[in-house]
Formats: C-alpha cells, structure tokens, sequence
C-alpha cells in the first residue's frame, strides 16, 4: 500500500504496478498511469505529492495498481539503481530473439 | 512414470477452479491484494520487477513428452514464447498476465501438472539426481521415493505454514551427488547398510541463502519403512522450535546450527519416540505400487556400437561433453545443454520445447528430465539413435556442447527479473560464455562449474560454484564478488570468499587470469577444484586482482 514513505529527497515519482499485466507504471501529470516512465510526473510540490499519495491509493481500492510506492528521483532519473532499472525493463529478454527469427 | 491417480486429478481440478474464483475476486475487487497475494503465492504466482511470473512444479525433474508439450503451449498461448529452467528443476514463465494465469493451471492440469507450493513456507517441489534410474552409479532408482515425499508433502496440513520454505533433494547415488543434496534443508541419499539392506542416509541444516551451510549427518542409516515418521518427527521439531520472528534465522539449518546436531538429533528422536509410526508409515506394497510407474523401460538388446571413427567432428565433440554412460548396455544418457552462449542459461523457446519432446517420444520412451544445472536430459537413448538426436537438436539449436564445461554456467534471473535481484546476472553469464566460446579451449580447461547469483538469497548456488560469483550493487553501480573452491556433491564445500568485489569487466578478465593459472599449475588430471584444493586460495586470489 502506497504511504508516504518516501524519503523526499529530489522530486518524487509514484510507481506500481498493473493489476491485471503486472507491467510497471508511473502515474502521470494527470494522475493517471503510464507504462512509460517518461511519462512520469516527478515534483517537490508537497500539496502534488499528497495527491498522488490519495490518487494511488484510490487506484489501488478500485483495483487499477497494486504495490504502489514513491520513488525519488535525481536528474529526471530514479536515483535508485533498482529503480532506474525498472523504468527501461530487463536488459535481456530471450523474447526479442524469438521476435529476431 | 507416475500419473495422477482418481485423488491427484480431483484435487488439481478442484484446486484450479478455487483459483479461478479467487482471481475473479481480485480483479472485481472482492478480495485486497494482501488477501490475493497469499493466494496467489500458493499457486506459484509472484509479481516480479516487471511483471507477473509464474512458476510451474517439475516433480523431481521429470516430464512426460506431453507435459513439455504443454510448456511450449503456454509459451506460446500465454507469454513470450519461451520457458526458464529453474536451479529447482522447475520452469518459470516470465510475463503472464493475471487473467489468463487460471488457463494456464487449467491447461497444466489437464496433463497432470501444477504450481502449487512453488513459493511459501511448505514443502517445496523435491528435487532429484536428473539421471535417476539410467545412472550406471545408482544404487536405487530415488524417484519412487521422491514421489512418496511429494505425496506425503502436498498440502501436509501440519507442514503448509512452516517458519520458512522447506526444501528436500534426493539421490540414488551417494558416491555421486548430482542432487546437491548436503545444499538442502533435508538431503536424503539411497544407501546400503552393512547387513546389505537398502535405506536412507539423512543429512540435516544445509543451505545456501546468506547464510550458507553444508548439512550434517542426523540419520546414517533408516529403513524404508521408517523413513517418513521420522521425517515428520523432523519436521515436527522444525516447526515448533524454528525462528518465526525473523525470517533470515528462520530456516532449519539455524536451528541445527544453534541447537547443534546432537541436540537437534535428540529432539528428533524425542519426537519420534511419541509418533505413532503406523499412522503414516508407508509399507512395501505401497511403496511397490509407486515403485510400478518408475520401471525400467522396455530397453531393446543387441544395439549395434556407433562406429565413432565416421561421424562429423562436431558430433564426437557433442559425445565426449554431453553424452554419459548408462546402467544397460547399448544405451545412453544424453544431456541437452540450455547454455547456448547468447541465451539466459536456462532458457528455452517454445519451438525448442517440442523439438526436445519430439526427440524424447523417439529415442527417450518419451520422458525428459530438467536439471538443477538448467539443462535438459534424455536418460534412455540408444546408442545407435545418438546420431539422429543429436541432428535433431542440432535442427533445434540446441548442440552446444558444453555440459560441466565453464561455459555450462548456471545462473538465477538476476535483476533482469526478479524482484529481490540486487545486480543482474545473466549478461555476466554470457559475457563469460562468449570470453570461452572456443569449445577445444572449454574441453582443456575440462570441468568446472560456474554459478552466479544477482543476490544474497542465493538462487544461483553461488557458494557451491567452483568458482561463484555473487552481484551486488552499491550507489548505483554493480559489483561482484568471487568465491572459489565451492562444491555441490558428495564433497560439498561453501567456497572461500575471495576479497573485494569487481565491476563486470575486471570479473571477466580476473576469471580468465583464475583459469590461466589453473592451467598453469594443474597436474595431470586434476580438476580445477582439485588444484584449488592442493594449493589453497593464494595464487587463485593473487591472479583474480592481478590487474585491480
């Protein structure tokens, strides 16, 4: 469950993930949820942050995301690596070589 | 091999149709995710750092031709059109999508398969010498036995909320351990008594994780009859003094650890001495009527010796790497390599699936095994059918000869996938398998085996590597750290931390300087765990940071 437990260092992001694909999302400007972490809305505005903190949670009760969480960010970038790392997917997937044959 | 029974069959069904509502439930919002998650983590459903993966049981390793089949279906029908080997023999599917999960048990349990107690504090799938009942060492085929302790395991009401997940690995043959068993919470060998008489060896608190243990001795000698009360009195004294408050001291090698064996063992047969055995021992007709789906195929006789001399190059290398010896003559054990240089080790397409099924309905009775090396097994081949199998997977992409070679690494997803990863493991693997992609360099180098983790917890069996590395990240960067001298069979050993860690390209580089060095000083048929053995750590050390 989303809690405001991030630690509030740099502009924080809001991430979960998809109910029903699993797939990573950052929710966005509008407060809704991106696969794209570019899409990502990313601030220090703390009334912002606050209503993303509400806005995950609501979308975790009505069954849109699961796991939801803060991230903070440096530079426009996760500033955990695991975090970075979760924005471009795995750097190998044996997938992209079955699309390749 | 064994097929479900009337019971077996009811209860997978039953059990899909449950998940089937409780899914239902969560994507209406009738149940929370801290209700579903439990749910889901009993039938083998995590959500990774992608994405939703499922985990499907492979018991013991063995898979019918139509089970594999299967796997390649869901492969297709439900993710990306491919399968990963696991280090427990099971395979995982790396991006299901929630709704589709109940089909897919649906569709496993239409060929007797499942994934429940792939994940949680039970029993989990046992695992099992890969070559069982074709291994010309063995003293018993192990399976009818891992097949009594998955029934006995399944669902055992009293063992389904233990303090930590439990895992059991059995072999027929003590002198060669290919099960790991001294690495498992309870390691079970088929051994032979004095008097002559066929039993288990029972070794206790072994382990990998962060706090790897090699397991000790808590029964020499059992018989068969007496073999599951006295498992359910270790379970017994496992689930009441285990540590439940802190789950990294949770598993039973602490407790072995901190009682100490001769306690542990004290409390065992405290334990035993107030079951009642005949509640659930299990007697010899049972024990035959399981032994009954586990009999030795109808091998032919007369095969007529692959004339060697006038087969392709390539092919005799593939025999001499991956082809072993067989308990009947005129047979084979073939082991099918997933360790294709620019794959994940343990990967396999979907299209690679059929073909290994394909070839098993052949020339292997139909049955694969998987191994706890990522690699697949054909256990019954005819010599004279060598030739054909091996065109067959050579059609399938799936010759590399390599098997026990450095380049037949074993590797956990790592970062690229798990959610608990702190560094990735698997472009270290191929980075590896490219530096000693020379097949006649790997032959040379002869057996070695490397095994990497992305972390702590230890899914790729880093500390039983001959050489283990462990991925670690710190400010954003990743770094490894080297263990040598690990074993996982019958000499088991945890191996010998070597220093600080390295980024990946001073690992790659220190790897090869390690290899070098062990071609240098090595004696004529020695290992290179037998050399590291001989000559202790420093000049392995000494050549890993020669450049750092």
């Amino acid at each position: 469950m989303s809690t405001l437990k991030h630690k509030g260092k740099g502009p924080q992001g809001m991430t979960a993930n998809e109910l029903r694909s699993g797939l990573s999302v950052w929710m966005t400007p509008d407060f809704s949820w991106s696969q794209s972490f570019e899409d990502a809305l990313l601030t220090e505005d703390e009334g912002l942050i606050e209503k993303m903190d509400e806005t995950a949670k609501a979308s975790e009760q009505e069954n849109h995301v699961v796991g939801a969480y803060f991230i903070d960010t440096v530079d426009g970038k996760p500033a955990r690596y695991r975090e970075r790392f979760r924005t471009h997917g795995p750097s190998y997937d044996t997938a992209d070589l079955i699309k390749q044959d | 091999m064994y097929r479900y029974d009337e019971f077996d069959a009811e209860f997978v069904r039953s059990r899909v149709a449950q998940f089937r509502g409780q899914v239902e439930r969560r994507l209406d919002g009738r149940l929370t995710e801290a209700e579903f998650r439990p749910l889901r983590l009993m039938n083998g459903l995590y959500l990774q750092l992608h994405a939703y993966m499922l985990r499907v049981a492979v018991p013991y390793g063995t898979l019918r031709s139509s089970q594999l089949r299967m796997l390649a279906h869901l492969a297709v029908e439900y993710d990306k059109g491919y399968g990963h080997v696991t280090t427990r023999q099971n395979m995982q599917f790396n991006w299901p999508v929630l709704g589709d999960v109940p089909d897919m048990l649906e569709d496993l349990a239409s060929v007797d398969m499942h994934a429940i107690q792939t994940s949680g504090n039970c029993i989990r799938n046992v695992t099992c010498d890969p070559y069982a009942g074709a291994a010309a060492d063995e003293i018993e085929d192990p399976r009818p036995l891992a097949e009594l302790l998955r029934q006995w395991s399944m669902l055992h009401p009293e063992f389904s909320f233990l303090p930590r997940k439990f895992k059991i690995a059995v072999t027929g043959a003590p002198t060669h351990d290919r099960a790991m068993v001294r690495a498992h919470d309870i390691g079970i060998e088929v051994v032979r008594n004095e008097a002559g008489e066929v039993g288990y060896h029972v070794i206790v608190g072994g382990g990998l994780g962060r706090t790897p243990v090699i397991g000790q001795t808590l029964r020499d000698f059992i018989s068969k009859d007496d073999l599951l009360p006295y498992l359910e009195a270790t379970m017994r004294v496992y689930n009441r003094f285990g540590n439940r408050d802190n789950k990294y001291k949770a598993r039973i090698k602490i407790l072995v650890r901190d009682l100490g064996i001769e306690k542990f063992k004290r409390l065992v047969d405290e334990e035993y001495a107030q079951l009642k055995p005949s509640d659930i021992r299990v007697g010899k007709e049972e024990r035959d009527r399981i032994a009954t789906y586990f009999a030795p195929p109808a091998y032919a006789t007369n095969i007529q010796a692959l004339d060697m001399t006038r087969q392709p190059e390539a092919f005799r290398k593939w025999v001499d790497t991956n082809v072993v010896a067989h308990t009947q003559a005129g047979y084979a054990i073939v082991n099918i390599s997933l360790k294709d240089p620019d794959r994940a080790p343990g990967d396999v397409t979907a299209d690679q699936m059929r073909a290994v099924a394909d070839l098993a309905d052949a020339h292997s009775f139909g049955e694969i095994r998987t191994t706890h090396q990522q690699n697949m097994v054909l256990a019954h081949v005819r010599q004279d059918a060598l030739k054909a199998v091996w065109d067959g997977l050579v059609d399938a992409g799936l010759e590399d000869a390599n098997i026990n070679l450095i380049g037949d690494v074993i590797c956990c997803p790592g970062m690229d996938f798990c959610a608990l990863a702190t560094a990735r493991s698997i472009p270290v693997a191929q980075k590896i398998a490219e530096r000693f992609d020379d097949h006649a360099r790997q032959q040379a180098i002869g057996e070695m085996q490397i095994k990497i983790s992305g972390c702590i917890n230890a899914c790729g069996h880093h500390h039983v590597g001959h050489i283990g590395i462990l991925g670690l990240e710190k400010a954003g960067v990743e770094f490894y750290q080297v263990t040598l001298g690990g074993d996982a069979t019958q000499t088991a050993a945890i191996g010998d931390r070597t220093g600080k860690g390295l980024s990946e390209e001073e690992l790659i580089d220190g790897i090869e300087r390690i290899v070098d060095r062990y071609m240098v000083e090595r004696s004529a048929g020695e290992r290179f765990l037998d050399t590291y053995r001989r000559l202790g750590a420093e000049p392995f050390k000494e050549a890993l940071y020669a450049d750092a």
